[in-house]
């Protein structure tokens, strides 16, 4: 699946990094951002076809880099990734197309890609 | 009817009616006070019923009436000097010269007063003006020494006496004089009217009147006791209120006795402590028990197991009253007076009254503490369920690398189990496994901070060696940390692991927001030791200063560190100092940063040791050869 661009965002390195190492084994092409402006300013060089989302974020937090994206016109599937206890509404409130708890396991993660992955 | 006639009768029909008044209570009390009233209003109206009486009969003016009638007249002065004795006390030569005077003047009136008419007239002019102003001073002065309605009352009867005293003079003196004087006898009559008035005030004041007169005093209890309702000391709610009563009544002290639970037991506050007693015990014991108030107008004599105490108290009278409400007995309200109170049924009306108030606001109290109870048991709910929100989250973020990377890792391992170890994995790994342990060391610190047990033993120890012990702790891992302290020990009072923590804390929290190891510095300030924790990082804003040690909060300056913990430390190290007795607090390191410093009551202070070689070594126990007294 090299095919398949994903930008990771979270504030948290050691997460970005774990994250990044399981997709990147199960082929996918990977990207970080720490924040929602940071990640703003890659969508635009990389056009990633999914994008994992922590909400909770300095600078520019999850709901407002949504916001700014589906504002810009891209339509880039999302999957929130959170720790709080309100992930599933959090994902709602973004019409995100899926999402992951943490603390989240290799299995649940792909799958929740997968599950979000626009169809080829 | 002339108008001076008219207002000659109303004074005759006022003072017959208060002598009936008076004297029907005489007989049902049975004091001396009521009789020496009933004598007085008895000699005026008998003055009054005798010109009457003569006048229908046609006998007016015969020798043997005007006799009468004027032993009856001085007879009033001296009924008020006994008043005076009742109320205050005089010395015994008073009484005796006034009734000799009495006596003499009666004599004379029967004997002399056909021949030395002026002078008899005269005679009784001084009598009246002597022992009639005595009285009314005396009168005076006693109102100025008691308060509330006693003395409202007492200043009625001063003025009553002194214008009687004024109107039978001026009466007299118009007799006296050659030419008729008919507007001295409507000044008498008018000063006459004036003064069976203040009488009534006096002697059965009107139960408006008393409303009116005890006002002020009830406003300035319920001024003095409505805030004790959210007084959280029992014991410091009681002293007051006990204060606000006995000011009430302007008595010498008061006693708010608590029942327990089953009522025999009451409970006093004392200035140190509580001090508690059979519930029978005392005057009071009686009145909680019959559920009734006790008047011992002479406690030493009513209850003579406890008349030392009584001394003690500068009680010479006491009045207890029950304190009850509909259901419950509360316990039971005493004031102590150093005399006996003249006019005892306004004070116990009072006294009821205030002990009614009493139970009221010891009611509101204990609703007030069910409330605040309730509260803190809503507010701990929330609190325990926002940590825990929080708590699991801060713990998810740690767990999902640690998982993330072993899981990793096994993946690696099952499509190559020859494949070359990630370093940086396995770094981070180990970094997030480490927060998440700091993680869960905090909140086990913080929930037993929830559960109070905190603190261990505390024994005297030298801050100095607990600072250095730390500080070798950090150079061991090749942290250095720079430190000021005195040659001498600094001792205090310590549970020595929680101090460390303390410290640990603090340095930790420098370390993180100040990206390089913080200053220590300890030393001596008063009676004080002081361990300052400096660093020159990042600071806090000055408007948060105060409530960096409140459980959860973060700094806002700090938010965007990732590697925060729970926002407990401060709090947990505030806690801990207080269960110290000591203090900590923030304040900004001049070169910029933040200063922490913890203040201890320094225990022990400590001579410097002439020779260090002859003092055993600190902190053996004999090395309290070393020591002085504080």
């Amino acid at each position: 699946m090299p095919d398949i661009r994903i930008l990771v965002v979270d504030d948290e390195p050691d997460i970005r990094a774990t994250v990044s190492a399981m997709l990147e084994i199960e082929g996918y092409d990977v990207a970080e951002a720490p924040d929602g402006a940071a990640a703003l300013a890659a969508i635009e060089q990389r056009r990633p076809d999914i994008i994992l989302l922590d909400m909770r974020m300095p600078i520019l937090d999850g709901w407002g880099f949504a916001a700014e994206l589906r504002r810009r016109g891209h339509q880039t599937p999302i999957v929130v990734m959170t720790a709080a206890r309100d992930a599933a509404r959090w994902a709602g409130d973004i019409a995100a197309a899926a999402f992951v708890a943490k603390p989240f396991g290799y299995d649940d993660l792909i799958s929740a890609v997968e599950s979000a992955r626009p169809p080829s | 009817m002339t108008a001076l006639e008219l207002i000659s009768l109303i004074n005759q029909v006022l003072f017959i009616g208060l002598f009936v008044v008076v004297l029907r209570r005489a007989l049902r009390d049975r004091t001396a006070m009521s009789f020496n009233a009933a004598l007085l209003f008895g000699a005026i109206a008998g003055t009054v019923v005798l010109a009457r009486v003569a006048d229908w009969l046609g006998v007016s003016g015969q020798a043997g009436v005007t006799a009468v009638t004027l032993i009856l007249l001085t007879a009033a002065p001296f009924a008020m000097l006994r008043l005076v004795d009742d109320f205050s006390g005089t010395p015994r030569w008073v009484q005796i010269a006034g009734g000799a005077a009495f006596v003499g003047v009666s004599v004379l009136a029967t004997l002399g007063f056909e021949r030395m008419e002026q002078l008899v007239e005269i005679i009784i002019i001084v009598f009246f003006v002597a022992v009639g102003g005595f009285a009314a001073y005396a009168f005076a002065r006693e109102s100025r020494r008691s308060r509330g309605i006693t003395r409202r009352r007492m200043m009625a009867v001063s003025i009553g006496a002194g214008l009687f005293i004024a109107a039978v003079v001026l009466v007299l003196l118009a007799a006296l004089l050659p030419v008729p004087a008919p507007g001295l006898g409507i000044v008498g009559q008018v000063l006459a009217l004036t003064a069976v008035t203040a009488f009534y005030f006096g002697f059965v004041p009107p139960t408006w009147m008393r409303r009116a007169w005890r006002e002020p005093d009830l406003r300035g209890f319920l001024e003095r006791s409505i805030h004790l309702t959210s007084v959280p000391d029992d014991r410091a709610a009681i002293l007051e209120l006990q204060g606000a009563v006995a000011n009430a009544f302007g008595a010498s002290g008061a006693a708010v006795g608590i029942a327990n639970a089953d009522g025999t037991v009451l409970r006093y506050a004392d200035a140190g402590e509580w001090v508690e007693f059979p519930a029978d015990a005392f005057i009071a014991g009686r009145a909680f028990q019959q559920q009734r108030r006790v008047v011992a107008i002479d406690a030493a004599t009513t209850d003579p197991d406890n008349a030392d105490t009584y001394a003690a108290s500068n009680a010479q009278t006491v009045i207890s009253a029950p304190i009850t409400t509909d259901d419950r007995r509360i316990g039971v309200l005493s004031i102590f007076a150093e005399r006996a109170p003249v006019f005892i049924e306004d004070d116990l009306w009072l006294l009821e009254l205030l002990a009614d108030q009493t139970a009221v606001l010891l009611e509101a109290r204990t609703l007030t503490a069910h409330a605040s109870e309730l509260r803190a048991r809503e507010d701990a709910a929330y609190l325990k369920e926002e940590f825990l929100s929080a708590a699991a989250h801060d713990l998810r973020t740690p767990l999902t690398v640690v998982l993330g990377q072993a899981e990793l890792m096994e993946r690696r391992l099952a499509r190559d189990p020859y494949a070359p170890v990630d370093p940086a994995g396995v770094a981070r790994m180990v970094r997030e496994a480490r927060r998440l342990r700091d993680l869960v060391t905090e909140l086990l610190d913080a929930q037993r901070l929830e559960q109070g047990q905190i603190l261990m033993d505390r024994v005297p120890d030298d801050l100095c060696a607990i600072v250095e012990v730390v500080r070798a702790r950090h150079g061991e891992r090749g942290i250095t940390i720079p430190l000021t302290r005195p040659d001498e020990p600094l001792v205090g009072l310590v549970d020595r692991p929680r101090m460390e923590q303390v410290l640990e804390n603090l340095i930790d929290n420098a370390m993180k927001y100040g990206e390089q190891p913080p200053r220590l510095e300890i030393g001596a300030t008063g009676d004080e030791v002081r361990i300052a924790v400096i660093d020159r990082g990042v600071g806090i804003p000055e408007e948060e200063r105060d409530r960096i040690f409140e459980r959860f909060f973060r700094a806002s300056n700090v938010q965007s560190v990732t590697d925060t913990g729970l926002g407990l430390g401060l709090h947990i190290c505030r806690r801990i100092v207080a269960e110290h007795g000591g203090r900590i607090w923030h304040e900004p390191t001049p070169e910029g940063g933040s200063t922490f410093v913890v203040a201890l009551k320094l225990e022990i202070p400590l001579i410097p040791a002439p020779d260090a070689d002859s003092v055993p070594a600190w902190p053996s126990a004999s090395g309290a050869g070393s020591l002085v007294d504080a």
